[in-house]
């Protein structure tokens, strides 16, 4: 058996109500070890091209990776996959807090859960006491309610949970799932599918120790030590820890490229009240953290003044200030801690939901939408209280909250007229809060990313644009080159491959994005220092980006297998187009370059730049040529029936 | 004039804060005023006088300025 894991998956069909234990064995687990190279290796393998994502048959994995629950800071991350509702692509997310570790703790690697329960139920796992319990009392009940009801119904107080609220009971296709109700898988709409298969939540409880499964225990505790002390010597992770990722604020927009108003303009006139500041004073209580992790970038928020802000549910993060923030052009900051507490308390992404509701915004600005879809919300940028009403309305799928609840892409179709404009989606999928048009290479992520636009697909250019910052000192040894952060062409096409391959290697392995360098200030040596420790193997550098490149592989051959093509991996027009206001008032992306360095990154993935079919050299090199006897047979009927961009049906979720 | 340090440029500061008042007889260089405070020039990526986006290299700052340094940032 492998080291770094128990090398145990826990198969459970909430159909037959049956619950089977599979080992896997070292071979496997060196080519799949963990997070999203695992689900994506299950999801490929077992889930029918075309299943609907809301059936019984769709598969929702929860995967761990192999340093997941390492005594080490950053090392808390878990993946939950399955086709995803709101893209119909392959589906993932990942999430921090506790829930994963303690799985890890149990014994196990992954739980795959296939099938519709009759009834709620939700899983209580203590080791290797496994049981489907009746969850009928809980249904329809908060997280909060949840969490305890479920620890006083095991007589556990440590359990952690991991559950769906309203939001995926009632299939928002972008519902959530929380652990310790505040960590949340949130993209892709993961909450959606748990709730199709009425299964309300996940309790975990272990009593085993990470470092007992590891091969060389020392040099694992000999980091985590070191790292715990660096914490606050090194300015990114004391920038995380003492100001957090809303100081994103205040640079962006003096930047000039904060997503405001739909991603129209770069600049918001009222970011002073949203900016880091000002959440110290209006919002914070304290700061919270993941498993074993020292950075402690998690915020602890509570109001009671303009808006009642329960401290039940954590704090914003950037994402969800700009978000429900400038991007909905709202300047109240206790609005926006409102809307984070209720999208948390119902489970929704809050990256879909505010993107999702600017777009509304927009529709009716326009007169797309009027006040008689919205039920007489005046659902105008700007209005903090339609803004809460609509996050309301869409967790319960009432009024027009039901055809929100289905995201910004389907909305449009549904809407008709120009609306599609005003979707700012790729794949179906919501973009977070940054501007391509100030960073290129996150666009060329949003366009090229297996499960929609994210922001965390890769490395953000501006980090790497001067050669003597930490930031590209740190990135030093992937041997990546310094260029302006809005420069198109064939080495930022390098670039970004280099570091998606680094980010998804991440994603496998459990670490969170605020950890290794660039981002953090775990250097790129200590993490290899770590998977060496933990599984005795002897790897390189170069073996771990192979680790990141065969996951991103697998996610693709699912795509395309599911009818997806070059045509998908594409950006919204608005990017295309200038920004209205500030400094760069005017900056756009040039499609024609950006095509180009798309087909520049097409070739150094090795995949076909029309077809985004990965060649089976490519494969072979990764050690999964299998994938190659998956795809041929499929994109050679398309060639013969020359729909190769058009399964339109298999596309549909 | 008012000097605002974004992110971790506060960190290289003693007592690390984010904002400060200093006093100037006449306008400088934004560059030997970052020098004085021993900020590292390679981790400013972006400088703002009263709103406007400045170079480093050229600007001048007076009293009465307000002044943003950010450093590069990345996700999250
Ligand atoms: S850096 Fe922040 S989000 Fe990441 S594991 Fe630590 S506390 Fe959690």
């Amino acid at each position: 058996m492998a080291y770094g894991t128990k090398g145990r998956i826990l198969r459970i069909d909430l159909t037959q109500e049956s619950i089977t234990i599979e080992s896997f064995d070292e071979k496997f687990y060196r080519l799949y070890p963990g997070g999203k190279a695992l689900a994506g290796y299950l999801l490929l393998r077992e889930l029918p091209p075309g299943t609907d994502a809301l059936a019984p048959e769709n598969l929702l994995v929860f995967a761990n990776g192999l340093l997941t629950g390492a005594p080490i800071s950053a090392s808390t991350r878990f993946t939950v996959a399955a086709r995803s509702p709101l893209t119909g692509a392959y589906g993932e997310s990942e999430a921090g807090g506790f829930w994963g570790p303690e799985l890890k703790m149990a014994g196990y690697e992954a739980i795959v859960v296939r099938g519709r329960a009759k009834q709620p139920v939700y899983i209580s796992i203590h080791d290797d006491k496994v049981e489907l319990r009746d969850a009928r009392e809980l249904w329809g009940r908060e997280p909060e309610e949840v969490q305890d009801s479920i620890r006083h119904e095991l007589g556990d107080k440590r359990v952690r949970i991991l559950q769906i609220g309203i939001g995926g009971e009632n299939l928002v296709r972008y519902a959530a799932l929380t652990n310790e109700l505040r960590h949340f898988n949130g993209r892709c709409g993961m909450g959606a599918v748990m709730g199709s298969k009425n299964l309300k939540a996940i309790a975990v409880r272990g009593t085993g120790r990470y470092l007992d499964s590891a091969h060389d225990a020392q040099p694992i505790a000999d980091l985590g030590r070191t790292l715990g002390k660096r914490v606050k010597e090194h300015p990114q992770s004391w920038d995380l820890q003492v100001k957090g990722t809303p100081a994103l604020v205040g640079a962006f927009n003096a930047a000039g490229f904060l997503p405001t108003r739909n991603f129209r303009q770069g600049v918001f006139e009222g970011a002073d009240n949203l900016k880091w500041e000002s959440y110290e004073t209006e919002l914070l209580t304290a700061r919270g953290t993941c498993y074993a992790c020292a950075v402690r970038c998690k915020r602890e928020v509570r109001v009671d003044d303009r808006y009642q802000v329960s401290d039940a549910y954590g704090g914003p993060e950037y994402e969800t200030v700009e978000g429900f923030g400038g991007y909905c052009g709202v300047d109240d900051l206790q609005a926006v801690a409102k809307a984070n507490e209720l999208c948390n308390r119902y489970t929704l992404d809050t990256i879909s939901t505010s993107v999702t509701i600017a777009f509304a915004m927009e529709c009716f600005e326009h007169g797309l939408i009027g006040l008689k879809e919205t039920g007489g919300l005046d659902l105008r940028f700007g209005n903090a209280a339609a803004m809460l009403a609509a996050v309301e309305l869409i967790a319960r799928r009432e009024g027009i909250g039901n055809l929100l609840a289905e995201g910004s892409k389907r909305a449009a179709q549904a809407i008709g007229g120009d609306a599609h404009l005003f979707a700012m989606q790729v794949k179906g999928q919501e973009l977070p809060m940054h501007d391509p048009r100030g960073k290129v290479g996150v666009g060329l992520g949003y366009a090229i990313g297996e499960h929609g636009a994210d922001h965390l697909y890769s490395i953000h250019d501006t980090l790497l644009a001067n050669p003597d910052s930490i930031g590209f000192k740190g990135a030093s040894p992937l041997g990546v080159e310094a260029l302006p952060a809005q420069q198109l062409g064939s080495a930022k096409a390098r670039n970004y491959a280099i570091l998606e391959n680094w980010c998804s290697f991440g994603q496998v392995v459990g670490l969170c994005y605020f950890g290794p360098a660039p981002r953090s200030f775990t250097q790129i040596e200590e993490v290899l220092t770590a998977v060496r420790a933990a599984t005795g193997w002897d790897l390189s550098l170069e073996d771990l980006l192979q680790i990141g490149e065969r996951a991103t592989n697998l996610a693709r051959a699912f795509n395309i297998l599911n009818g997806f093509s070059r045509k998908e991996d594409s950006l919204p027009e608005r990017l295309f187009q200038p920004l209205e206001n500030g400094p760069m008032a005017g900056t756009l992306i040039s499609k024609p370059e950006f095509e180009r360095t798309m087909d520049e990154l097409y070739r150094l993935k090795g995949w076909d730049p029309q077809t985004t079919v990965p060649t089976r050299a490519r494969l072979r090199a990764l050690d999964i040529e299998w994938v190659a006897e998956l795809l041929e047979p499929v994109v050679a009927q398309r060639a013969t029936q020359g729909t190769c961009a058009s399964a339109a049906g298999a596309r549909a979720a | 004039m008012e000097l605002h340090l974004g992110s971790y440029l506060s960190w290289y500061l003693p007592d690390q804060p984010s904002s400060l008042a200093i006093h100037l007889d006449s306008p400088i260089a934004l560059r030997e005023l970052v020098e004085r405070l021993k900020l590292p020039p390679a981790e400013i990526a972006i400088a703002a006088v009263n709103g406007i986006l400045v170079s480093l290299q050229d600007a001048q700052v007076s009293d009465g300025d307000r002044v943003e340094l950010h450093p590069p940032n990345g996700g999250g």
